[in-house]
């Protein structure tokens, strides 16, 4: 007898002694049958076959990297470039003017269909004060004086372009280059083509604060046709990090372990019987499953970080924010996590209530200025900017002209919009292209959505046009047929 | 020809005496003497051109280089000369040592093999024949290939497995345990594990027919529906709400019945492509056939303030192109919308002329109220009917007297709360009116009486009641059809020629006396001229039983899918099943039948070399279960499902906090009763959020037309199956189950669980280890009886640590790799 039939056997017998107390010789045949089949099943083993592929093991880019990380600061909503970084006097000074024909040639608005008389919108200017800072006097307007203080640490990129003016479309166009659905977001892209050096924390982690999830949802961070393993994971700033992170009521991390380890060994019973490597997978999810119930915990705990980091980056006790999301995109990047993207609603700011030009932009600044500024100085001080890529920006800019709703606010521009990236790999205190003097359009440098994609892909060592996944046919990129590197904000 | 002594002699041999073809077997053994044959078209020489030269020298006009094409065999001529290498451009140019001239570019990344290069030499010197590309050849039914063990042979499909494992010295897998293949063919055809007495007459069972008896209870089984309308939904990209941002709900369920009933009443396949494509056109329609139509209807919807209606109703009908040619062509039709295809043969004009068949509908909801919602709303009527008389009355009567007396008692002060023109009409001398002032003043009065404003509020109700009936979605067509436009670049805002309706030129032709309606469409896509429908439906039938189809690019059937392994099984299957009335069940039947259906599914030391991703299948594959069937087995083993059939959608338990990751948080109201306890493919499914039991076992997201899944494996779905309120209360009525059986020893009621979650007994390896849990986690709940009161909830008996620990036991049989996948 093996020492595991002895082990059923004593059970077995200790079983049916205490069930022949209470019950004489009643029904205690049952099993034998059940025992004696089970007995002849064994002798199949075979030697376990070696972990098969981990979709999540790092993997080598193709060139030398100079960002290993990205963190995208996604300003959900489509921030004002006018508002913020892109001053224009010019346009002021038209304030309240019909648009100049000129101008309007071959653009789209949204809101504006063919039915609508654009003749009625007027030119506006903006009623924020702006300055120059830093080296190269980059204007901040006045909503940003945290960010003002950072000019020299980031490139300014004034002339994004992107191809669609409404938000869900725009939204996964930002994220997966291009306006269909079904396309996988530049997270999966990145941990598809390089893993991620975690091992106890998802690959490609999102997390939200505002007062509304981003428009279209998990299509933001979807996996498309690539493997699931990719998509992106939401951590929540309340509750568990991780759905289903918590044991139910009643289970320790004891009793998981002992769960988890019966779960195991039974697979490891069944992969000797079948050969599938796949099995050899399921023990290694397991066993990620339960470090990430102690490291996702351990992650959101901020407790252990000085009362001077949580100040700088304005993070309130217990309380769920941009800030406390900043901070924990440093802590995710210390772990070695591939691609971080925080979510920030709302930047919608159409003039309606809620989404005011005045007090609504106020405040939305406020949510985001001191912890993005916060945050890289954090990384720079602790010697992690070298190998991170921060970059900040929404799906689209907005229009140089005013949208009448409740009061004055401005509508949906893809043609530009403001973007800054840090670290990595990207020149510190540049500014990139320029808009014309109303601010409808780029003069010199514009950037795409795909060459803004090429560019992050290239700062992780990836050459864009060689990371492909062949479906229906066809190899598939995040740049699809285009995009360029932009060297001139490579440092 | 064939180099007599060598394997690849013997190979061909092979192959020429049993009829196979010789594809893919020609490519892995192809030998490079001078006297090796001329090389296929279709299975050599076309893939290399495709890949490396259409880009640029195939059917895309606009992108086509040096006016060179490569895809057409009379204008290949221009660097072609047949049977002289030497003397053709295109080997020179792609043998020349110079960059420059090189082809591909080097730039491209692309390059040949010196055994590509050489299939094109042997292609040129053999007179460089083209053939149509394989899938657009309308199927013949292929001769049945004969076999070295005609035993092993169920059915004809058998032969051509064999032949070609014949062909590559390989013998199949035996059959599997009989435990094994029920549970399979119980999984694959309704998504339920067999129950453990189903098990035991199974086993009992010794007749020849034990098994066909299973196959033929369980395709009459109402579950088999079930099972197949899902794979069928993800071809739908159905969903319960409306995409994009808004992600509002909507009622499109009873087009999800419909395709349940389809395949539980074995629907011919080619009355279910023409129902829902123009179901609402057909003579007479029913009810049903126009609820077919909401196929169509899947498309999502932007409600996004601001976006341009016109703009997202061309998307939907886009949508419904792509989507009819990946589901019913295998194409990938949505190539073509901004430029020609870059390797088949389908322009853009082809794909606006299939775009105005789509163009001409509105979408329309139609209602369906149930016999029960009909007599209510029947009731309602009748109330108001009532009410309504009543109060006519009543006001007449007040005419006389309550009104002039009403006016007569009114204060100034409740004067001045009138409008000022109100006012002026109450003053005024009442036959000094004229009758809008009359009717003013009625109107004021009426306003106020407080038996009137009851009444009013009552009818209201009733109103708002009675037409919360059932309604689905649905595709009605315009009496005006809308122009249609060839789009430049597929952009909304750039129209070109104008197009009448048509099918693609490469296809088979529309009958000369076809109109321009869905149904022509519809009429034409189920024509036994149609070279593709039977052959990509059959293979996605395969795939579910296989984990990939024949052609494992189930959704592009053009020259850059790849070519089946089996084409003339591939065939015979087209064939069959067309000429058998496109019936479905005996398709399905046909292949669980066949021996290399019920073949074990072990891996195989001796394929590792020869065929390491098992596509010649010299044995089954372990495929793991759809995220929905996951639940149901859950759910079956468990004892807890609630078999019921159809009707509106059901929130089962999933985390808090799923909802509030879109634009707007829905909330989740879970259902009670039997509706929590129900089959995968009734839970409510948010594309914006959806499910996340669901996604993280790679359900479809709805967006577009999904035929085939992937099959993932994460820590996330560790966590899902161990943690989750929805698992793990089906893990609690598992473990108070065999916690109840206290007259059965430990080690059998393991067994029972085994019975239960695998079909199968466990080992003594397996038995001890589930003992050990038992034990262990029996006495530390003794420890900590807390817990176990935590987890058996109220019902918490002196048994308490003991009916715990089986729920332990029963969370870790529910999360076994076995009990997820179909071995």
């Amino acid at each position: 007898m093996t020492p595991d039939e002895m082990i059923v056997e004593e059970a077995y017998q200790r079983e049916l002694q205490r069930i022949t107390r209470r019950h004489f010789f009643r029904d205690c045949g049952v099993g034998l049958g059940a025992m004696a089949l089970g007995a002849m099943a064994s002798g199949k083993a075979q030697a376990a076959v070696p972990s098969a592929v981990d979709a999540m093991a790092p993997r080598k880019p193709h060139f030398a990297p100079r960002a290993k990380n990205v963190i995208f600061l996604f300003m959900a909503g489509g921030p004002s470039q006018l508002e913020l970084f892109d001053y224009k006097p010019e346009l002021q000074k038209f304030t309240n003017t019909a648009i100049p024909a000129s101008y309007l040639e071959g653009r789209r608005f949204a809101f504006m269909d063919s039915s609508f008389d654009i003749s009625k919108v007027k030119l506006l200017g903006t009623q924020r004060k702006f300055a120059q800072y830093g080296s190269n006097g980059a204007w901040v307007s006045e909503c940003l004086p945290y960010t003002a203080q950072i000019v020299d640490d980031i490139s300014i990129i004034k002339t994004l372009k992107t191809e669609v003016p409404n938000h869900a479309p725009a939204k996964i166009f930002m994220n997966t280059g291009s306006a269909q659905f079904g396309r996988p977001s530049m997270g999966a892209w990145v941990t598809y083509g390089l893993g991620s050096e975690a091992d106890d924390l998802p690959g490609f982690v999102v997390l939200q604060s505002g007062p509304r999830g981003p428009r279209g949802g998990a299509v933001n961070w979807a996996s498309g046709f690539l493997p699931t393993a990719h998509q992106g994971v939401p951590f929540r700033g309340q509750g568990d990090p991780i759905l289903n992170l918590s044991n139910p009521a009643g289970v320790s991390a004891g009793r998981q372990r002992s769960v988890i380890d019966a779960i195991n060994a039974l697979n490891r019973e069944h992969q000797s019987a079948t050969g599938d490597p796949e099995i050899d997978t399921r023990v290694a999810a397991y066993e990620m499953a339960y470090r990430m119930q102690t490291s996702a915990p351990e992650l959101m705990d901020i407790t252990g970080e000085s009362q001077a980091t949580l100040d700088s980056y304005g993070i309130q006790e217990g309380e769920a924010s941009f800030g406390r999301n900043c901070l924990l995109a440093r802590r995710l990047v210390e772990r070695g996590v591939r691609f971080i993207q925080l979510y920030h609603t709302n930047w919608d700011h159409h003039g309606g209530s809620g989404e005011t030009l005045t007090k609504d932009l106020d405040l939305v600044c406020k949510q985001i200025d001191q912890p993005c500024a916060a945050l890289i100085q954090d990384l720079k001080q602790r010697g992690l900017l070298d190998d991170t890529l921060v970059v900040w920006g929404g799906e689209f800019g907005r229009t140089p002209m005013g949208e009448l709703r409740d009061t004055i606010g401005r509508n949906h521009h893809n043609d530009c919009g403001v973007m800054w990236m840090a670290g990595g790999g990207v020149k510190a205190g540049y500014i990139h292209g320029e808009t014309d003097e109303l601010g409808f359009g780029s003069i010199e440098k514009e950037v795409h959505v795909h060459d803004l994609h090429a560019t992050i892909l290239h700062l992780l060592g990836i050459e864009h046009t060689r990371l492909t996944h062949r479906f229906m046919g066809r190899d598939f990129r995040l740049t699809d047929v285009a995009g360029h590197v932009v060297h001139d904000l490579i440092a | 020809m064939s180099i007599p002594g060598t394997k690849f002699g013997q190979i061909r041999r092979a192959l020429r005496a049993c009829g196979a073809g010789f594809p893919a077997i020609v490519l892995a053994f192809a030998a490079h003497a001078d006297d090796a044959p001329a090389p296929s078209f279709n299975y050599e020489v076309r893939p290399i051109l495709s890949e490396n030269c259409f880009t640029c020298h195939g059917p895309d006009a606009k992108a086509r280089k040096a006016k060179l094409r490569l895809d057409l065999e009379e204008a290949s001529r221009d660097a072609i000369v047949p049977g002289d290498h030497a003397a053709s451009a295109l080997w020179e140019r792609v043998t020349t040592h110079d960059a420059d001239d090189l082809m591909p570019p080097p730039e491209t990344g692309k390059s040949l093999t010196a055994d590509q290069v050489d299939v094109l030499r042997r292609w040129i010197d053999a007179g460089a024949p083209y053939q149509k590309h394989w899938s657009f050849i309308p199927p013949a039914r292929p001769v049945v290939p004969s076999v070295s063990d005609a035993a092993w042979a169920r059915t004809p499909i058998d032969n051509f497995i064999l032949a070609r494992l014949d062909a590559m010295g390989v013998a199949p897998a035996p059959d599997a345990e009989k435990a094994t293949l029920l549970r399979r063919v119980h999984l694959d055809l309704t998504g339920l594990p067999p129950t453990p007495e189903e098990r035991a007459a199974f086993l009992a069972d010794e007749s020849p027919e034990a098994y066909e008896k299973v196959v033929d209870r369980l395709l009459a089984s109402p579950h088999f529906g079930e099972r197949w309308a899902r794979h069928w939904l993800d071809a739908a990209r159905y969903a319960d709400s409306n995409g994009y941002s808004i992600d509002s709900p909507r009622s499109i369920w009873p087009y999800r019945d419909y395709v349940i009933d389809a395949f539980n009443s074995d629907k011919p396949f080619d009355q279910f492509v023409i129902e829902q494509v123009a179901g609402d056109l057909l003579p007479d329609a029913t009810r049903e056939q126009r609820i077919a139509t909401g196929f169509h209807r899947n498309t999502m919807i932007n409600e996004e303030g601001g976006v341009d209606q016109e703009e997202f109703r061309m998307e939907a009908v886009a949508d419904r192109v792509n989507t009819t040619g990946t589901v019913f062509l295998g194409l990938t039709m949505s190539c073509a919308r901004c430029h020609d295809h870059k390797y088949d043969p389908l322009s853009q004009h082809d794909y606006f002329s299939l775009f105005a068949f789509l163009n001409n509908d509105d979408d329309v909801t139609l209602p369906l109220p149930t016999p029960k919602e009909q007599e209510k709303l029947d009731k309602a009527n009748a109330e108001i009917k009532a009410i309504q008389a009543e109060l006519a009355t009543y006001v007449a009567e007040a005419r006389a007297k309550t009104i002039p007396a009403w006016e007569k008692a009114l204060t100034l002060e409740q004067l001045r709360a009138f409008a000022p023109e109100d006012q002026a009409t109450l003053l005024s001398a009442p036959d000094a009116r004229d009758d809008a002032q009359t009717a003013r003043v009625e109107a004021l009065w009426k306003a106020q009486d407080d038996h009137i404003v009851k009444k009013n509020k009552r009818v209201d109700f009733l109103e708002k009641t009675s037409d919360r009936f059932t309604t689905t979605l649905v595709l009605a067509a315009r009496k005006q059809p809308r122009d249609t436009f060839l789009l430049i670049q597929g952009d909304y805002t750039r129209p070109d020629e104008k197009l009448l309706p048509g099918v693609p030129e490469v296809l088979n032709d529309l009958p000369a006396d076809a109109g321009a309606s869905r149904l022509d469409l519809a009429q034409w896509l189920v024509s036994p001229q149609n070279p593709l429908l039977a052959r990509v439906t059959v293979n996605r039938f395969w795939q579910r039983f296989f984990g990939k189809g024949i052609v494992e690019t189930e959704n592009d059937f053009g020259s850059q899918g790849l070519l089946p392994t089996h084409p003339e099984l591939l065939d015979w299957l087209a064939v069959e099943f067309r000429e058998n009335g496109w019936q479905v069940k005996p398709l399905l039947k046909q292949i669980v039948m066949s021996s290399v259906y019920r073949q074990a599914s072990a891996a195989r030391e001796d394929l590792r070399d020869v065929d390491p991703n098992n596509q010649y299948l010299a044995r089954q594959n372990r495929i793991r279960l759809d995220a929905e069937i996951i639940r149901d087995a859950a759910l079956a083993a468990s004892g807890a499902l609630d078999p019921a059939i159809g009707g509106p959608v059901v929130y089962p338990p999933q985390p808090a906090g799923v909802t509030s990751l879109g634009q707007r948080d829905r909330g989740w109201p879970v259902s009670k009763g039997g509706d929590r306890f129900r089959r995968g493919i009734y839970t409510a499914f948010w594309r914006g959020t959806p499910y996340y039991a669901l996604t993280v076992f790679d359900a479809p997201n709805a967006q577009e037309a999904c035929t085939r899944r992937i099959r993932s494996n994460t820590p996330l779905q560790a966590l899902t199956l161990l943690n989750d309120e929805a698992f793990f209360e089906l893990a609690e009525e598992l473990g108070k189950h065999l916690a109840a059986d206290t007259d059965t020893p430990v080690v059998d009621r393991i067994a029972d669980a085994f019975l239960r979650c695998l079909a199968r007994t466990p080992t003594p390896a397996e038995t001890a280890i589930l003992v050990k849990l038992h034990d262990t986690q029996r006495a530390s709940f003794k420890e900590t009886p807390a817990d176990a009161t935590a987890i058996l909830g109220e019902e918490v008996g002196e048994s308490a640590a003991d009916d715990a620990a089986w729920v332990m036991v029963a969370r870790a049989m529910l999360n076994l790799d076995e009990f997820v996948t179909r071995e």
